[in-house]
């Protein structure tokens, strides 16, 4: 599991940091797993009541908004009908569902790979590029600073109601100390915090990422997955993955197809949404399906088509090989169709 | 089949339609003891019955089937479910009622568009409270509570209506919900959310 922390989304710092069109190198590596910690560890963010009314606490509530609804992004940094919230429950509060305070604590994040660093603003643009299947806004981009100064926000009223700072307001900081991420040296904590949470350490925060979900005992199979999304999934997100969208409102995310996340995304490693689904599914109850219902269910919401893998320069074996070492069903061939190959297009923007 | 037929049949099938027409938009037979109670307009009556204008139909089709089964309780309304004997009957007063027009709502709320909201109801609505697992009504309900598919609309439904039904979740005189999720989340509700949740999308026009 040391692994998987370290390797976390590293990327290239150097003169691309502000280019968003820059291809970004293989930044959504794995999220990381953890056991699951007693509840009483979490962080608990501050209710949003309490965000100043301030230049500062405005960035905070653009970040929020665009967390929840992202889809005013669309065609400029959004290209699919997907939400931040979507894999974020509660706007990114939750633990146990890649919480936006755990991910800011553990950035910049260093990968040994290439000994290059990321920060929390670069592993955001990753977001957009694979998850939102869209083009990253810039670092200084408004969006971005906003999703930053919201990540931040939470982490800190966390932290300081945790170690029992309940009356002390959220300390402001300058935008670049904040895009960098909490785990760097720069990063000023109240002297009780920092005392308690060394750097090292802040990457460890109970209930970041997904809790890492036990092996099935038979190796996950979509025919008996597709059983489970029929009974268990298919009245949210549509019998063909499509999710529910009335209004013009997508309510319910894709799943797969052309309005879902692309193949680079975290969520099309079978284990990352079986973690996800485990815990976060149906939608306010968590745990509801067998640990085996989960990984099938995953292995089938995998095995469709969706928007190609961004990386991919038209070999399909090459880019498999590159970047897809791992549990997934890219480059494989299901139901006589290889993954891949009839991808639905990627930056689908403007 | 020569031309001749053809346009004959043709002639024929037009002139079926436009004598069918006027019925399709009158009340189909066994919908009409729906209509005094939900009224006309299916709009319904405060303290006697809901909204059914606009609802989706399959959601409409849902419910009478439950209340058919069992799984909603309430003596009058099994009773008036029973007289739709046939899923075509079924079928065709929801696609009634779902022909309906419900209030037209302007300016649609969607989550985000508010980030401090003071009200407890509208901060459940938009903002859920996930200290007790509640994700925010209009995850499911929509923008403004307006309904997604099957996820029934809220906006501007008679205040008591909704009062009873989430009662109704919590006292377990209502099941079918799929995967148990309404069921689950109206057992964390408390007696004073319930009421405020329920003047709050009534009050929603």
């Amino acid at each position: 599991m040391k692994t998987l922390s370290l390797i976390l989304g590293a990327g290239l710092l150097l003169s691309t940091f502000a280019n968003a069109e820059a291809n970004l190198p293989d930044r959504q590596t794995e999220l990381p797993a953890h056991a699951k910690a007693a509840s009483s560890e979490y962080l608990v963010p501050r209710d949003l009541a309490t965000i100043p009314d301030s230049e500062f606490g405005n960035k905070v509530k653009l970040g929020y908004s665009l967390f929840v609804n992202s889809q005013p992004m669309r065609g400029q940094y959004v290209g699919n009908e997907q939400n931040c919230a979507n894999c974020h429950m509660q706007a990114g509060m939750k633990a146990n569902s890649a919480p936006l305070w755990g991910a800011f604590m553990a950035y910049p994040a260093y990968r040994k790979k290439n000994d290059k660093v990321n920060t929390y603003a670069e592993r955001i643009q990753g977001c957009f590029k694979y998850s939102m299947n869209g083009v990253a806004p810039a670092v200084d981009s408004p969006e971005l600073v906003a999703l930053t100064a919201y990540s931040y926000w939470l982490a800190m009223g966390g932290l300081l109601d945790k170690y029992d700072m309940q009356s002390t307001p959220i300390p402001e900081m300058s935008d670049t100390v904040v895009q960098l991420g909490g785990k760097a040296d720069s990063f000023v904590l109240p002297e009780k915090i920092a005392a308690a949470l060394p750097v090292e350490q802040r990457n460890k925060l109970a209930g970041r990422g997904y809790p890492k979900l036990a092996k099935s005992a038979e190796t996950p199979s979509i025919e008996r997955g597709e059983i489970v999304y029929k009974q268990t999934c298919a009245s949210c997100h549509g019998a063909e993955g499509q999710g529910l969208k009335q209004d013009g409102v997508q309510s319910f995310p894709p799943l797969w197809g052309k309005d879902s996340f692309n193949w680079g995304a975290g969520m099309h490693r079978v284990n990352t949404a079986a973690y996800f689904i485990y815990e976060n599914m149906p939608l306010g109850k968590s745990i509801q399906l067998s640990n085996q219902e989960a990984w099938d269910v995953a292995a089938f919401m995998n095995s469709h088509e969706r928007p190609q893998d961004p990386r991919f320069t038209g070999d399909l074996k090459a880019n498999q090989e590159q970047y897809h070492n791992h549990q997934g069903y890219y480059g494989k061939s299901v139901n006589g169709k290889v993954l891949g190959e009839h991808a639905f297009p990627v930056k689908a923007v403007d | 089949m020569p031309i001749k037929n053809i346009f004959r049949s043709i002639i024929g099938l037009s002139a079926l339609l436009l004598v069918q027409a006027p019925a399709f938009a009158a009340t189909p037979p066994p919908a009409m003891v729906c209509e005094s109670c939900h009224g006309t307009a299916g709009l319904g009556t405060p303290n006697l019955s809901p909204m059914l204008a606009g609802m989706d139909k399959d959601y409409l089709v849902e419910q009478i089937n439950h209340f058919k089964n069992g799984n909603r309780k309430n003596p009058l309304m099994s009773a008036m479910a029973m007289t739709l004997a046939t899923p075509e009957a079924v079928e065709q007063v929801a696609t009634f009622f779902a022909s309906l027009p419900a209030p037209v709502i302007n300016d649609i709320e969607k989550r985000g568009d508010n980030v401090i909201i003071t009200d407890p109801a509208r901060k459940l609505v938009y903002q859920g409270d996930w200290s007790r697992n509640i994700p925010a009504c209009a995850t499911c309900h929509g923008p403004s509570g307006l309904g997604v598919a099957h996820f029934p609309r809220l906006a501007s439904q008679h205040a008591d209506y909704i009062t009873s039904q989430l009662t109704a979740w919590q006292s377990k005189q209502r099941s079918g919900d799929h995967n148990n999720v309404m069921a689950t989340i109206a057992q964390q509700l408390t007696a004073s959310e319930i009421q405020h949740l329920a003047q709050y999308f009534a009050a929603i026009k």
